[in-house]
């Protein structure tokens, strides 16, 4: 957790950009993991042993073994007194580039030099005895931070005051909850005096209160000119924090700098994979002609109805007319029905719904309350609810659609048939992305 | 070599905090403690001494009980440290790859822990010497530097051990195996005088062998061991510690991704 810099030398570099004072100077740095599987790893001695008896040498596999590239060619400086913000899909690399920060992993090329102290709050409490109260392992975790007996007595009070385990500190911290022990773990890393705060993803847990007096330090340390490390996948918290964003992807800096910009580029990715994604994923998702489904007793069917009329396709349409997954609150949109009728009918209404993931009802209407006159429809036709602006906060969606008689009864009702979500750069918050505008003393302001 | 002694007195503290907290966790909630510890070989003496001196009128010498249990206070020192020792690494993994952490330091724990039980049931034996009328001889003063060698020994060992367990586990598995058989090598319940001239190089080459003897000598017979065959030893000890910190400074990288 804890590296006392003593940073190795790069081979004879005195040049004169030496003015700027780089705690964290990485260099070509590269990180290959060889992939240990029982079948092609030597993971057991007799393995091992027969390569050597074949006549093999046992070196001699490891050009056959696959590798997964971790870390690729990567060069990165981090000036004293910065914050940086690591930002990433999962298995982009952060996780692999922060053990390479911290020591954990040797790198596989390149150089990783590290000038002074690094608190990792990556993983709190790691080390813990469950047994131990919380004063021996606060003492332990302290000589393990690299602390002398002498400098944790005379930090213990302010450690256990910080971490409010006052009246707890004596008892064994398997007695703990699981805050409280995150709360331990995080007062001794901070109480080390770090040059350089590694923070992982820890603040995600631990109530409110505690998590903005974490911040507060964080703040307090970055103001003290201590360098921050910050992995995360709130993208605000960098937002906030950062002076400079990095884009990990694939183990490689797919962009940096500005955060607002970086973010906004990694947003824009991600909504574009997102929507390959949900594409595949249900695609079209109402099987053609299965006229009768056998509805499973005690759980809520996905899909219910006579049938009598059938809606046999579910799209969600963007303006550019192609099919959507993710939309932006100011997007137009069209909910797409195909229609099948099997007996001749001619009380028909046609109704969509939408529901946030959470299960809150959002919205819903049908053709009977926009009181629409449906002509003569064929034996099949389509169907679209036109919305000129859908007006929903970020997050996730589904659409019901349906096609019933007035009083209800049912044809054809598919819960749940598209996913979507919105994206936006704003935070408004609610449900209900109103179209408004601002008057300040008469004056109209632009947004 | 010398780098990763500087490096584990660089983390005295910790090693000290860490068999601290491993002695404690063996205890802790047990109302009897530490005379757990002593439980073991009291028993395994009084079982052998059953057997061999009772059952079988095996002639151990006069004071058989005492030898047994001058050979099996180091034993268990030896095959606890063994045991524990080699899979140190991987079962305290977490702290290897969560946080950096001196690998070196687990083995030494583990060996450093079993020697304070060795240390702590020495008075014990001195209790049964009196008792069994024999007196505590001026030679008690000379085992502290076969402990020191006995120490080196063992380390050496478990820190090798303790690496090549983290790539295969098979290692913790035969080091168990064959501790059963090396215990039957040591002259633990039977005398060093009965094993045949010709065989006797079984106990004055195996160092473990050697070892049990020069206790055995120091503690219950009042004699100095044979200066050349503590030479010897010395010597093997040194070369096994060597050898066992270059194995695991050899491997100690690739810890982090194996584990």
């Amino acid at each position: 957790m804890i590296i006392s810099g003593n940073a190795a030398q790069v081979g004879g570099e005195g040049q004169a950009s030496q003015e700027v004072d780089y705690v964290v100077d990485i260099r070509h740095l590269s990180k290959v993991f060889k992939r240990r599987t029982r079948s092609n790893g030597y993971t057991t001695f007799k393995q091992a042993l027969l390569a050597r008896l074949k006549g093999r040498p046992v070196g001699e596999e490891k050009v056959e073994e696959p590798v997964t590239v971790g870390i690729k060619d990567l060069t990165i400086r981090i000036p004293r007194g910065a914050s940086i913000g690591l930002i990433g899909r999962n298995g982009s690399g952060k996780s692999t580039f922060l053990k390479l920060i911290t020591g954990i992993y040797k790198p596989t090329d390149g150089v990783v030099n590290v000038r002074g102290r690094i608190a990792a709050l990556i993983e709190l409490g790691a080390g813990f005895h469950p047994d131990f109260t919380g004063r021996e392992n606060l003492v332990l975790a302290g000589i393990m931070h690299g602390l002398t007996r002498e400098q944790i007595t005379a930090r213990f009070d302010d450690i256990v005051r910080f971490a409010e385990l006052e009246h707890v500190i004596d008892d064994p911290v398997r007695t703990y909850s699981s805050g409280m022990f995150m709360r331990l773990g995080f007062s001794i890393a901070i109480h080390t005096d770090p040059d350089i705060l590694l923070v992982d993803e820890v603040l995600a847990v631990g109530d409110a209160g505690f998590v903005a007096k974490c911040k507060d330090r964080i703040a307090e340390l970055r103001r003290a000119g201590k360098t921050l490390i910050l992995v995360t996948h709130d993208l605000d918290a960098v937002e906030r924090w950062c002076d400079e964003a990095i884009w990990l992807h694939k183990g490689e800096v797919k962009d940096r700098g500005n955060p607002r910009r970086v973010i906004d580029a990694y947003r824009h990715h991600i909504e574009r994979q997102e929507e390959g994604a949900l594409l595949e994923e249900d695609g079209v998702q109402v099987d053609p002609i299965s006229t009768v489904e056998p509805v499973s007793e005690g759980r809520q069917p996905a899909r219910w109805g006579s049938r009598e009329v059938e809606i046999t396709q579910v799209s969600l349409i963007g303006a550019d007319g192609s099919e959507k997954r993710v939309l932006h609150p100011e997007d137009s949109a069209r909910v797409r029905m195909s229609y099948t009728v099997r007996n001749a009918h001619e009380d028909l209404v046609f109704g969509i719904g939408i529901t946030r993931v959470d299960g809150l009802s959002v919205f819903g209407t049908n053709t009977d309350i926009d009181r629409v006159k449906l002509p003569a429809t064929g034996a099949t036709g389509v169907v679209e609810c036109e919305i000129p602006r859908i007006g929903l906060v970020e997050g996730s969606y589904t659409f019901d659609v349906a096609v019933h008689r007035t009083d209800g009864y049912p044809y054809d009702y598919h819960k749940d048939a598209v996913h979507f979500s919105i994206r936006s750069d704003k935070r408004e918050v609610g449900v209900s992305s109103l179209t408004r505008g601002w008057v300040v003393d008469g004056v109209r302001c632009s947004c | 070599m010398l780098g990763s002694v500087k490096q584990v007195w660089q983390f005295r503290t910790l090693v000290g905090a860490l068999v601290r907290r491993h002695i404690a966790t063996r205890y802790r909630g047990s109302l009897f403690g530490f005379l757990w510890s002593l439980l073991n070989p009291l028993c395994l003496m009084a079982v052998y001494t059953l057997v061999f001196s009772y059952y079988m009128r095996f002639n151990g010498g006069p004071h058989y009980h005492l030898m047994v249990f001058a050979g099996l206070l180091p034993w268990i020192w030896t095959s606890s440290s063994l045991v524990e020792g080699t899979a140190s690494l991987v079962n305290s993994g977490h702290l290897i790859t969560k946080s950096l952490f001196p690998p070196q330091v687990l083995p030494v724990v583990s060996v450093t822990a079993a020697m304070v039980h060795f240390l702590l049931a020495l008075p014990i034996l001195a209790f049964f010497s009196l008792a069994a009328g024999v007196s505590v001889s001026w030679t008690w003063l000379v085992v502290p530097f076969i402990v020191v060698l006995h120490a080196l020994f063992l380390t050496g060992i478990v820190l090798g051990l303790s690496a090549l367990n983290v790539f295969f586990r098979d290692v913790q598995h035969l080091v168990g195996n064959l501790l059963t058989l090396l215990f039957f090598l040591c002259p633990v319940v039977y005398p060093v005088s009965v094993v045949p001239e010709r065989l006797r190089f079984l106990i004055t080459y195996n160092p473990f062998a050697a070892l049990t003897q020069f206790y055995q000598e120091l503690l219950v017979e009042g004699t100095l061991p044979n200066a050349g065959a503590v030479l010897y030893v010395a010597a093997t000890c040194c070369l096994v510690a060597f050898i066992g910190a270059r194995i695991h400074g050899h491997y100690q990288e690739r810890f982090a991704e194996a584990l």
